[in-house]
């Protein structure tokens, strides 16, 4: 059996245990494919702001800096 | 030659008629009035005088006295005379010992007349001069003889600025090789390992081993706890060096005591190498059975707390906060058996013999038993209470070898747990999201970026891995909202795209999307 892309079950329970809801069948490959989106974007950000405090790579400090404004974009 | 021969025959005329210019008269024959022998025939005569009486004849024509004025001479006229005449005069301008060889052509070579030739145009000519510039003269040094660089065009001009995206990327350098783990890969159960893992450290020869210095140890460890598998592991490390665990050597030195057999130290540690133990049937067949951790042959076990900061060296920082919230005290290594076996050792000691015999009569009848020789101390001699003071020092100081081994596998342990599960607030526990997709989706945006060799630090990952758990969190949460609002009790599909449709992007949209978001 091939790895699949991400945890299927995982990302279920986790939605579950938060949402206190079921979950029907496909929900999680579309929240995944948001987390997906998420990411990206997170990505994007913390690379730049890891360019303008010349930091070789991305570090930790800048994705802590700028997690914050990119959930809120994601805030529903 | 031809108009040598002419001049000659314009010669006599000329000066029959007294007219004789002086050019001519230099070139003119002149025979000397006493000529050698050796100087050749008279011209007009073909006999010399040598060969006649002056008698006989009237008058000896080559004579002194008949020589003397030229007037008289005629002007030769057979080719042969006219030819002698000649070459005589070439003779008289010849210089210095040529002269006298008269058979020759002295001037008459081309070279000669392209000496003559050049002696006349000396005068008049020049050295040439090219037309074209000469070139400037090169320096002598052939290093320098290379072709100029700057007469080649110029070269563009270097770029001053550079790319933002691979700004920090450096693939030619050879410095930013990534640090390769010394340590062994994490190899699954069933990979046939037999020589990766056989990692090698400093062996201790079993007979420089210091804990054997204390012959009276020997009998303290007389119980079998690997028999009975209540002992941890096969060795321990004592410094740089792992050293087989030496009640086990003890054990089989002890069941061929009972042989009462006579041997040598050496001997003894190479019994314990030989000794084939119970699991010897399976061999190559690694484990089959849970009972069958012990390998079937020899070789060297890495030590748990060197292999386990390898393997879990990615989980590790991810767990570290969950682990100093919940610290469960169950968690504590497996060592504790070895301790109260050091501890209680006194009591069990009648039980310890007795196991330490049935297993030396169960070993005895394996191959190479018989071969192996005896063992100088004998275990009887236990009663004796000074022997059992001394074996108290000697577990008090194999404990304190033993101390370091503790916190290591103390702290490693908690690691060992897979996922940590957190409680959400509506009391429903859930695991944290896995690291290795974050990482690989990550990665995967970063090279997308232009970054080809990005990296990603353990700290940056966490980070990572918290906001993704953050993130769920929050989707969680406003799904929930969004379903509740529709009045369903599950999560659909429409409600993650109507959240999708919230999305306040920073940069301004294309209009394609745009307007799919209005018409979707």
């Amino acid at each position: 059996m091939a790895q699949t892309l991400y945890p299927r079950g995982t990302v279920k329970k986790i939605v579950k245990a938060h949402s206190n809801r079921a979950l029907s069948t496909n929900v999680d490959i579309l929240i995944y494919l948001n987390y997906a989106l998420f990411m990206q974007e997170l990505i994007n950000e913390a690379t730049i702001k890891s360019k303008q405090s010349g930091e070789r790579g991305i570090s930790a400090k800048s994705i802590k800096k700028i997690s914050e404004n990119t959930l809120r974009k994601y805030k529903g | 030659m031809s108009e040598s021969a002419r001049k000659k025959q314009r010669f006599s005329p000329e000066r029959e008629l007294e007219r004789t210019p002086n050019t001519d008269a230099r070139i003119l024959p002149s025979t000397p009035f006493r000529r050698a022998t050796s100087a050749g025939p008279t011209p007009g005569s073909n006999r010399t005088p040598v060969f006649r009486t002056p008698g006989t004849e009237r008058t000896p024509r080559g004579g002194p006295a008949t020589r003397p004025l030229p007037s008289r001479r005629v002007a030769p006229t057979t080719p042969h005379a006219i030819r002698a005449l000649r070459e005589r005069a070439n003779a008289a301008r010849t210089p210095g010992i040529n002269r006298r060889r008269s058979g020759r052509v002295q001037r008459e070579t081309p070279r000669d007349i392209l000496r003559d030739l050049s002696k006349a145009l000396a005068r008049n000519t020049r050295p040439v001069e090219p037309s074209p510039q000469v070139l400037p003269q090169r320096t002598r040094h052939s290093a320098l003889d290379l072709p100029d660089i700057d007469d080649g065009p110029h070269l563009a001009a270097p770029r001053l600025s550079m790319p933002l995206e691979n700004m920090y990327d450096d693939d030619d350098s050879f410095h930013s090789a990534p640090p390769r783990q010394s340590l062994l890969p994490d190899l699954p159960d069933d990979v046939d390992g037999g020589t990766v893992q056989s990692l090698e450290f400093g062996r201790r020869a079993i007979s420089e081993d210091p804990r054997f210095m204390f012959g009276g140890r020997h009998s303290e460890r007389f119980g079998d706890f690997s028999e009975l598998g209540a002992v941890e592991e096969e060795f321990e490390i004592d410094g740089t060096f792992i050293n087989r665990r030496a009640d086990r050597l003890l054990d089989d030195a002890i069941g061929d005591a009972l042989d009462d057999d006579d041997t040598t130290t050496q001997m003894r540690a190479l019994t314990g190498r030989r000794d084939g133990r119970q699991s010897d049937v399976d061999l190559g067949v690694f484990g089959d059975g849970e009972d069958d951790t012990e390998d079937p042959t020899f070789r060297f076990l890495i030590p748990e707390r060197i292999r386990a900061p390898a393997r879990e060296e990615s989980q590790e920082e991810l767990e570290k906060q969950e682990e100093q919230d919940e610290e469960d005290p169950d968690d504590e290594p497996p060592i504790l058996p070895d301790d109260d076996a050091d501890l209680t050792d006194d009591d069990e000691q009648d039980d310890d013999e007795q196991d330490d015999e049935t297993a030396a009569l169960n070993r005895s009848d394996l191959p190479g038993a018989n071969d192996m020789l005896g063992w100088e101390s004998d275990p009887p001699l236990d009663d004796d209470a000074e022997l059992a003071a001394y074996r108290e020092e000697a577990s008090a100081l194999d404990r304190s070898l033993q101390t370091p081994l503790r916190p290591a596998s103390a702290q490693q342990t908690p690691i060992k747990k897979a996922k940590v599960f957190r409680v959400s607030e509506h009391g429903i526990s859930f695991p944290s999201f896995p690291a290795a997709p974050v990482k690989k989706l990550a990665l995967g945006f970063l090279k997308a970026r232009g970054g080809k060799n990005a990296r990603l630090d353990k700290a940056a990952l966490e980070a990572l891995v918290n906001t993704t758990n953050d993130f769920f969190e929050q989707i969680s949460g406003d799904l929930a909202v969004y379903a509740h609002h529709g009045g369903r009790k599950v999560i659909e599909e429409k409600d993650v795209i109507a959240l999708m449709k919230r999305f306040v992007p920073s940069h301004p949209i294309p209009f394609t999307i745009q307007m799919c978001k209005l018409t979707c």
